[in-house]
């Protein structure tokens, strides 16, 4: 894995909609840029073996990172890839959608759930929003949530940037009944 | 000495919202960093207490309570994201005003000592703390200028953090910035005052 640079985001939310929220919501993200495992490859069918020599070592990177930054357990997780220009959406999708990738976050943070995703090409600096969903049961509305990162610089061309999302809470001021009351 | 009133809590003066961001550097320019090179941000997003007051308003009776807290929580944020001041080697500051605000505003926190002064013995510096000071609409980007925080002509550290700035500032808020980098710009290589030739305004004359 060739990695140039990681960027870690933490957000506090202290109020929202002018209330104050308490305690304070949590939220962090860690990407990592890495050049494309197939990049000057053409049109490759089997991604296996980039998989495999990527995935792990990126979940293994970010997991702990991510963890460490939210700095208190975690209920709401997500995670992205975002393609640079000359690549293929389904090279970051063979990245993040495996569980030789995700199952070191899941690990790490006790859950059992997908992950929800955001894939996408883009130039460097593209907007992207990571959707984050509860930890251990999907279906939990309070939990379903984004994060907007733009992350300065990156992807370029050649380049995958592949993050995960944590979040130590559901939506500031969440007050949606429970799908439950609506079946 | 009668200690003044500052603000204690970053909800005291409203603050909505606090978001730090760390860089960290492998490569650039293809080749690797001879050790990963860190540049962190941290800002608060708070109501921009002025509004609405006019330009001849006095601005620095707020900050002087309000720019403390600001300047401990996010040095605060900095210090622990770089591993303490003695890993501080660069410092930048930055303030951008919503829409209905004045960018004089911004100035009132971040280029008084109530933030300045404490940011920078926070971080352990001595030099003036560049800056980069604007007003925008929420989710743009800014560019800030850091410089080394005890020898700020030091050119290897002139450097610069991009941030993105998610529905922030709204228009009757402001944002108050503070940069921190652990090192100088990967691979520096463009010499320094000390070493550079003298260049004046003769060299555009003939035959020099």
């Amino acid at each position: 894995m060739k990695l140039r640079k990681i960027t870690t985001i933490v957000d506090e939310v202290l109020a929202e909609g002018g209330a104050a929220v308490d305690p304070v919501a949590r939220t962090a993200v860690v990407a990592a840029v890495i050049e494309n495992p197939w990049k000057d490859q053409g049109f490759v069918q089997q991604l296996d073996a980039g998989i495999d020599d990527v995935a792990p070592e990126l979940g293994k990177l970010l997991a702990p990172r991510v963890m460490e930054a939210l700095g208190t357990p975690l209920e709401a997780y997500g995670k992205a890839a975002i393609v640079g220009l000359n690549g293929e959406i389904e090279h970051g999708s063979a990245l993040i959608h495996t569980l030789k990738f995700g199952n070191f976050f899941r690990d790490a943070a006790s859950a059992s759930t997908l992950l929800p995703a955001v894939e996408k090409r883009g130039p460097a600096g593209i907007v992207f929003d990571i959707p984050l969903k509860h930890f251990t049961d999907a279906t939990i509305r309070s939990h379903h949530q984004s994060l907007e990162v733009r992350i300065a610089d990156a992807p370029h061309a050649d380049e995958i940037l592949v993050a995960l999302a944590g979040a130590s809470q559901g939506r500031p001021q969440q007050r949606l009944a429970d799908l439950s009351t609506e079946q | 000495m009668q200690m003044p009133n500052i603000a204690k809590t970053l909800s005291e003066i409203h603050v909505r919202a606090v978001r730090t961001v760390v860089e960290e550097v492998h490569v650039e320019g293809g080749s690797v960093t001879a050790q990963p090179w860190r540049v962190a941000a941290s800002y608060a997003v708070l109501q921009n207490p002025w509004l609405g007051q006019g330009t001849t308003s006095n601005l620095t009776e707020y900050a002087a309570y309000a720019a403390p807290i600001i300047a401990k929580e996010l040095a605060g944020r900095l210090l622990e994201s770089l591993g303490g001041a003695q890993q501080v080697a660069g410092f930048g500051k930055a303030a951008v005003v919503g829409l209905d605000g004045e960018i004089e505003h911004g100035g009132a926190f971040i280029h008084t000592p109530y933030f300045g002064n404490l940011f920078r013995e926070f971080l352990e510096g001595s030099s003036i703390i560049c800056f980069s000071e604007s007003r925008a609409e929420p989710s743009q980007s800014l560019r800030v200028p850091l410089w080394h925080k005890t020898a700020a002509a030091t050119r290897d550290y002139y450097q610069s953090m991009e941030i993105h700035l998610p529905d922030a500032p709204h228009a009757d808020e402001l944002v108050v910035m503070g940069l921190a980098s652990d090192g100088p710009r990967p691979h520096p290589r463009i010499g320094d005052r000390n070493t550079d030739p003298a260049v004046t305004l003769a060299i555009f004359e003939e035959g020099s």
